[in-house]
């Protein structure tokens, strides 16, 4: 499948402002993606800031919405005391930590240590809206659940409690914790797990300490002290139970080799495949890649050669060969000098003269071949970043320092790449979203969906998936 | 109304409370989704780079750093001697494996005793295959019998290996697969293994993995949704989710 583009299909170039077909309208969209890569190249160092980081954690009592007139907060907003006598049911003195416990996270735990068990011992602790009554236990009430210290049982949403744990009283250290991975509760006595209970309650859950005896006085620990579970260790654990579960999947053997080389084939890293494909052959014993057909059915191997040398050509910053190189192999990729493709070239030859240190020679070529986007949305911010190269002295560690990565120039040559495979006649509508991804790249955006979407629906709760993270956690464990 | 009719129709609802309570995701709605995540081409390049140098293909290896410019996460130099080792055992020449592995690193073997009782136990083994038996006894009484003092599990090994010896015709035995050639890759990957671990490497791909959590993934949406899947790892092609 080696062939020169036909005449005939240089009819589907691309024209400025008509798009005549779906077809050519949906090419547009596949290539405007790469826009969105050159923007996310610049949001992204190192996956650091992303949403989830910064998210508050309590980290003290809160004074204000408190059974006031039962218990007393200490000055510290650490510690809280049960000063009245308590006559019923409804006196019980409940406080709550100033914010929500932090969801976007694996866990969130906290601990309470009773420093006085006063008359009856009846401390609790445990998870509570921030609506809760603050006259009841923990667990009393719909939308909230307690481990009680006079009965050790688990309360939640009822009157009644259910057998739990063992009792705690003074001189304990008692935990209250949140997996948001298995949606359950789960509580610690003085460093050891008591047990967990499926979470139901949705939204912001406030840690929650109860006092209701007189002199009960119990201090809570948010993390500033050293915690007496190992709280590091659960997670871990429980990080390894989901990985061994994953690792006792079965999936088709040696299905790796054909993706590696159906990715090999769609980005035009020939070479590579080349090497790949007689090391496979010649190695004991020979690794039979069986997705042949399915490779032919995509027809990926589309002018393998050509947009391997396009690619070699923008990967060494020698833009304008590649531009004259497409002029002549695929006149309809740039015969319009405003799509994607010529944009992002007319770009990187800029970068590559700033690169070179010829910054007048940028100026002019710029003026010459990126003045006509700005005013054109999607492309406006991009040209002004290019041109915010010139200001510093040292662009490598500006902020803008992205442009000069390979990255940069990787992300040039696979939009040719991209643009090269549109152009492949045998190609019907079905096929065109083949362009853009490789299998490897579905099966990596179809696993991304998937535990996002598994996450959206536990109310967001729980570490997002991160490919990144997941291929830089070298560990060397097993 | 029969107990059991009713029953029955208790059940039904329950099935399709449990059908309708879950989230209906068309076609469109996903793949919009999928065209929204984020990917960086340089994470995939990572994980075919992991992939090439895991598995040993160096010159591969070589031509993708080239092409791609990806940064192999170790020396390439070390993905070629351990090919070499791994190919040494491959051919059954364990003793050269042996003293390649040693030249690499002696510390492999020394804190790995299982490992190197497999190598002698290989090493054993091809002595046998090459009808050399006074010197497969010899090998076996001076270094192998030694280590099957210290550890039960290997004294096993050892018999079982020796076993051999007892018929003439070694298809007629009932320990005749240690001869078969996939003993010899069981020992190449796990003293390839071995080295990896060494040189604080995982020893197995990332790319399996993955896949496998992708569909650890699905099936773990799949309680709270309806969706398209991926049912073909090899393509990668979405299925419209099943009525």
């Amino acid at each position: 499948m080696n062939s020169l583009p036909s005449t005939a299909n240089s009819d589907n170039g691309r024209h400025e402002n008509g798009e005549t077909s779906t077809g050519d309208a949906r090419d547009r969209d596949l290539m405007l993606n790469f826009l969105g890569k050159v923007r996310l190249s610049a949001t992204t160092r190192g996956d650091a800031k992303e949403e989830d980081e910064g998210e508050e954690s309590p980290t003290e009592l809160n004074t204000i919405n408190s059974a006031g007139g039962f218990l007393i907060v200490s000055p510290d907003k650490l510690s809280v005391k049960y000063t009245n006598t308590n006559l019923h049911g409804h006196d019980v003195g409940v406080v709550q930590a100033n914010k929500p416990a932090p969801f976007k996270c694996l866990t969130y735990y906290f601990e309470i240590f009773v420093k006085d068990a006063g008359s009856k011992g009846q401390v609790a602790i445990g998870f509570t809206k921030e609506s809760f009554k603050m006259r009841r236990q923990p667990g009393w009430e719909v939308n909230s659940c307690g481990y009680h210290g006079d009965d050790g049982h688990l309360y939640r949403g009822k009157g009644t409690g259910e057998a739990f744990g063992p009792t705690f009283t003074k001189g304990d250290t008692v935990g209250g914790g949140i997996n948001y991975a298995s949606q359950e509760f789960f509580f610690t006595k003085n460093g050891a797990l008591v047990g967990k209970i499926p979470k139901d309650i949705k939204g912001d859950l406030f840690p929650t300490v109860a006092v209701h005896s007189q002199n009960e006085e119990v201090s809570v620990n948010f993390g500033r002290n050293k915690f007496a579970f190992d709280v590091k260790g659960y997670e871990a654990s429980e990080r390894n139970k989901q990985q061994i579960a994953i690792e006792k999947i079965s999936i088709p053997p040696n299905i790796g080799y054909g993706l590696v080389k159906t990715y090999l084939l769609h980005y035009g890293y020939e070479e590579t495949l080349n090497a790949f494909d007689l090391a496979t052959k010649t190695t004991v014993p020979p690794i039979h890649i069986a997705q042949e057909d399915a490779i032919d059915e995509d027809d990926s191997s589309y002018d393998l050669h050509h947009r391997k040398t396009l690619r070699e050509l923008v990967r060494t910053g020698e833009i304008s060969a590649a531009l004259e190189a497409l002029r002549t192999l695929y006149p309809q990729i740039v015969q319009d000098d405003r799509s994607v493709v010529c944009f992002l070239l007319h770009c990187q030859r800029f970068i590559e003269l700033v690169r070179d240190g010829k910054l007048e020679k940028a100026v002019k070529y710029g003026r010459l071949e990126l003045a006509k986007f700005v005013g054109l949305t999607g492309f406006q911010d991009i040209v002004e970043d290019c041109f915010a190269l010139l200001v510093y002295e040292n662009p490598e560690e500006s902020s803008v320092g992205y442009f000069l990565k390979d990255s940069q120039r990787e992300l040039v040559a696979d939009a040719v790449n991209a643009a090269i495979l549109s152009t492949n006649p045998n190609n019907n509508n079905v096929q065109r979203s083949c362009h853009l991804h490789s299998h490897l790249e579905k099966l990596l955006r179809q696993l991304t969906v998937c535990c996002l979407e598994r996450r959206s629906l536990n109310g967001d709760q729980g570490e997002t998936f991160r490919l990144h993270r997941v291929l830089s956690n070298n560990s060397t464990r097993r | 109304m029969s107990l059991f009719r009713i029953l029955i129709n208790q059940l039904e609802e329950e099935d399709e409370e449990m059908a309708t309570s879950k989230k209906v995701i068309t076609r469109e709605g996903w793949e919009k989704k999928l065209n929204a995540v984020k990917l960086r081409k340089e994470d995939m390049n990572t994980l075919v780079m992991n992939f090439l140098v895991t598995e040993g293909y160096v010159e591969a290896a070589e031509k993708f750093q080239r092409e791609s410019g990806t940064k192999p996460e170790i020396d390439l130099a070390t993905i070629t001697d351990r090919m070499a080792v791994k190919k040494a055992v491959q051919n059954g020449n364990v003793e050269d494996a042996i003293e390649k592995v040693n030249d690499l690193n002696p510390e492999i073997l020394d804190t790995n005793p299982e490992l190197f009782f497999h190598l002698q136990q290989q090493r054993l083994i091809e002595l046998i295959r090459q009808g050399r038996t006074e010197e497969a006894l010899e090998f076996a009484q001076e270094e192998l019998a030694p280590r099957g003092e210290e550890n039960q599990a290997f004294l096993a090994e050892l018999e079982k290996t020796v076993a051999l010896l007892v018929f003439e015709d070694a298809s007629n035995c009932p320990v005749k697969e240690l001869l078969d050639i996939s003993h010899r890759l069981k020992t190449a990957s796990e003293v390839n293994a071995a080295i990896l671990t060494s040189q604080s490497h995982e020893k197995d791909p990332k790319l399996p993995s993955l896949l496998k959590m992708l569909v650890w993934a699905q099936n773990q949406l799949d309680e709270k949704a309806v969706y398209p899947h991926i049912n073909d790892l090899s393509t990668g092609k979405l299925e419209d989710p099943a009525e």
